[in-house]
């Protein structure tokens, strides 16, 4: 997808500006509250109309202000999946899922009722109403609405602010897998790091109505490092626990991990913060901690008194945050060996 | 100390709302009409609003200090009032029927009822063609007639046609729209809105745009009569009694004579 | 308690019943439409329209009759236009209908604007995202969310209607059989001495009727909850 924006709006005391051509399909609008994303994600939806500029996505123009041309939403084929689901209360389930299907045209009919219902588990709730419906069913449906109308992009408009961390982590892994599985691009709108982290790859900042900077997610995050904050939190996918003594081992890419937690059979997200992660020179012969992971210095960033070191552990990445003084004391350069060492119970299970 | 306080709030706020209620009483009471000496209440119907008027105005030169104040409306509607308790102190009625209603309700005093004019039947429209008889009435699509239940000339011209045998017909028609008084009547006709009315001769005199189209042959129904008499606070009040003597008289037939009208009483001397 | 009803009374139910019925229905595609773009829309002269649409709310009924029969009279605008089609409107049942709507019409949209406008805008959002156009969304999210302020509105009317006595007595007369509906029933025989009984019996049978108009309409309005 290829989407091409240029676009101010003054509401008010409140003045928006942005000009961006974004291609790829996994794409994040971070900001703070008032940044601004909620204005961006009306006005690329055809809800709310930009005093002067051009939006065109896939080469189609949906607003051109010097040439007169404004599509209304239900011609831009531009989805919606809204903070508060917004289901419609009069219909059951399953008219709500096929309300966009029935208004796409046949040709453009791509993907199937039946798939959705099997991705996303909402067969046993298609007669029900939706006032009764929980929270992640809610918004199960209301993702599955939105991708049934065969939209050429999806905006999410913050759906997961507000929910609970369980719910989240519930509802993150249909969001991810229905997303890949139907090939199609979004743009995930939130001012949480951790979902930014999880849902996309790369990231518009935007702050006061104006897109800041342009970076990974990857970057995003590491920038929180050094601007203090919570600091970093590596996210590891590990998979297939096995009993280990009173611990589990898990298999994370090509290495191996002992935790205290034990996980689910198919893909855990582990949370491990960078502060947690203790660099050693040598191998320390004995240490409480029963995770030793020899590894590489790939990379040094930071400023000030927080660094954060990347290391390399047998293909994976995972991050460390030290201080300068000790980058020098253990002599730390790109390419460095160095043991990390991480205790079994500084692992936060996820999902 | 409590016990003491509460009664005391108590009483100041009734005495609040009992002051209120007194005023408000005072208020109506002061307000309220009442018949005071040297004013009389008439209540006439509604063929008779124009020669009442006159009729006033001249009792009125003769006896500078009373007041009469007149209610116009159909006989029945009146006699209603009456007997519901309206203040009356005379009635004239278009038929005798609402005058024996109000002496049965004891209304009316008996020995002061006095027929004192006599009226005809006409049939006005603004229609250029004049009909023969009263039959021809049927050919025409909507006419006005004052409501039977309660307007003596409706009454009068529903005897009329029922004498004919077009009545029934006409009602099953649909044809008849029903006046709240013989002037309602008299103004649908003048306005266009229905083909013609029964009115008065008395009325068709004021008519600006209808013209007579037919006179109700008079044997057709009973005699159009105007009985005057006096309420039981009428009889009890001396200038109403005046005006009802006054009515009799010949001054007064005078006036009536000049509006159509056929008075009862001494003959309208030879101009 | 004997209810006293004579023919022309059962006429004068009937036809109470046929103009409320006639008002309210065919006044609903039209409540329907000045309701959606009061709520809806914005435009030079709206304030204009929605005085407009209000005024026969706050003038006396008879006003309204006489401003009714001044128009579709044998001399006013549309009275003369009507009579070229053969088509007359004073003293007839259609004049009675239009005095009943013309009175009730406020009623109408006013209960359905209300309804209206409560619905959440993120609703008609979401349809217009999934592809809605206007008239679209109109069908399938306005009026079902409204359905309760429309069936609302159209029993205020109907009940407004069963009772309207001072437009219809001066557009439409007092026609037994033809306009002679409840209240002007019930009026001439306030008029008549003795028809007391008469009358009595015709308000029962109207505080029936709203009776039953109401209990209908609750129990629709409690239907939709359901749904």
């Amino acid at each position: 997808m290829l989407l091409e924006v240029d676009v101010a709006k003054k509401i008010g005391n409140f003045s928006f500006q942005a000009a961006f051509d974004l291609a790829g399909k996994k794409w994040g609008i971070f900001g703070p509250s008032g940044s601004g994303k909620s204005t961006l994600m009306h006005i690329l939806a055809g809800l709310l109309t930009p005093d002067r500029g051009r939006i065109t996505l896939d080469g189609v123009c949906l607003f051109d202000s010097k040439k007169k041309i404004n599509l209304p939403p239900q011609q831009r084929r531009v989805g919606v999946v809204f903070q508060h689901a917004h289901l419609f209360p009069h219909m059951n389930v399953r008219r709500n899922l096929l309300y966009g299907w029935q208004r796409t045209p046949r040709a453009e009919r791509q993907i199937s009722p039946e798939a959705i219902i099997a991705a996303l588990n909402l067969e046993h709730l298609l007669e029900r109403g939706v006032d009764r419906l929980s929270g992640g069913e809610r918004q199960r449906l209301a993702l599955g609405r939105t991708v049934l109308s065969c939209p050429r992009l999806i905006l999410m408009d913050e759906p997961l602010t507000g929910l609970d961390q369980e719910l989240k982590f519930q509802i993150i892994p249909y969001l991810t897998k229905v997303l890949a599985q139907f090939d199609i691009p979004f743009l995930f709108i939130s001012h949480s790091l951790e979902e930014i982290r999880l849902m996309t790859d790369e990231v518009l900042l935007f702050g006061q109505g104006r897109l800041e900077q342009r970076l990974t997610a990857e970057e995003l995050a590491r920038r929180d490092l050094v601007a203090g904050g919570r600091g970093y939190a590596n996210l590891l996918h590990l998979s297939s626990p096995r009993p280990h003594g009173d611990l589990w081992s898990y298999r994370w890419g090509a290495a191996e991990l002992i935790l205290v937690e034990p996980g689910g059979k198919g893909d855990n997200l582990f949370e491990l913060g960078a502060k947690d992660v203790t660099l050693f020179k040598r191998h320390p012969e004995a240490t409480s901690a029963r995770n030793l992971l020899p590894c590489r210095v790939s990379d040094l960033f930071g400023e000030g008194n927080r660094m954060g070191v990347d290391l390399l552990v047998k293909g994976s990445h995972l991050v460390s945050q030290i201080v300068p003084e000790s980058v020098r004391e253990l002599d730390l350069k790109k390419g460095s060996e160095v043991v990390a060492v991480i205790k079994a119970s500084a692992f936060r299970r996820l999902y | 100390m409590a016990g003491r306080a509460a009664p005391k709030k108590m009483s100041h706020f009734a005495r609040r709302a009992a002051g209120l209620l007194l005023s408000v009483l005072l208020l109506f009471l002061l307000l309220a009409p009442s018949a005071t000496a040297g004013e009389v209440r008439l209540s006439v119907a509604a063929s008779m609003t124009e020669v009442s008027k006159e009729l006033i105005s001249a009792f009125g030169k003769e006896n500078p200090g009373t007041a009469v104040l007149p209610n116009f409306a159909s006989s029945g509607a009146l006699a209603k009032q009456i007997a519901q308790g309206a203040p009356a102190d005379l009635y004239i009625s278009a038929n005798q029927r609402w005058m024996a209603y109000l002496i049965e309700k004891k209304g009316i005093v008996p020995q002061t009822v006095q027929v004192f004019a006599y009226n005809s039947l006409v049939f006005v429209g603004r229609g250029a063609k004049p009909l023969n008889s009263l039959k021809d009435i049927v050919s025409l699509s909507l006419l006005a007639i004052g409501s039977p239940k309660s307007v003596p000339a409706g009454q009068y011209a529903a005897q009329a046609l029922r004498a004919v045998g077009v009545y029934e017909q006409l009602a099953r028609d649909h044809k008849l729209v029903m006046a709240k008084d013989v002037r309602q009547a008299l103004i649908y006709a003048e306005r266009g809105e229905v083909d013609g009315a029964f009115v008065y001769r008395t009325d068709a005199m004021l008519a600006r745009q209808a013209a007579v189209l037919l006179t109700v042959p008079a044997e057709l129904h009973d005699r159009i009569a105007y009985p005057l008499g006096l309420t039981q606070s009428g009889a009890r009040n001396r200038a109403a009694q005046a005006f009802f003597t006054f009515l009799q008289g010949p001054v007064a037939a005078e006036i009536l004579a000049a509006y159509g009208f056929e008075p009862a009483a001494r003959p309208v001397p030879e101009a | 308690m004997m209810l006293t009803l004579a023919p022309q009374d059962i006429e004068a139910i009937v036809l109470s019943l046929k103009v409320a019925t006639a008002s309210t229905l065919l006044s609903l595609p039209a409540g329907l439409g000045v309701a959606y773009v009061l709520a809806f829309t914005r435009f030079p002269g709206r304030a204009l329209l929605e005085g407009l649409v209000n005024l026969p709310l706050v003038l006396p009924p008879v006003v309204v009759g006489y401003l009714l029969l001044l128009l579709f009279g044998q001399f006013g605008a549309l009275g003369r236009l009507l009579s070229f089609w053969d088509l007359r409107i004073i003293f007839t049942l259609k004049g009675a209908v239009i005095a009943s709507s013309v009175v009730g019409f406020p009623l109408l949209v006013r209960a359905i604007r209300i309804g209206m406008e409560g619905i959440d805008e993120h609703y008609l959002q979401a349809a217009r995202t999934l592809g809605a156009r206007w008239w679209d969304s109109i069908y399938t999210i306005i009026l079902p969310l409204s359905g309760r302020a429309i069936v609302a509105g159209m029993t205020l009317m109907f009940a407004r209607s069963l009772g309207e006595f001072g437009a219809t007595i001066i557009l439409a007369g007092n026609i037994p059989g033809v306009t002679q509906t409840i209240p002007l029933a019930i009026y001439e025989y306030t008029n008549t001495p003795g028809g007391d009984r008469m009358a009595l019996s015709l308000c029962l049978v109207s505080i029936g009727l709203s009776l039953i108009v109401l209990l209908i309409s609750e129990a629709s309005v409690r239907s939709f909850r359901k749904r």
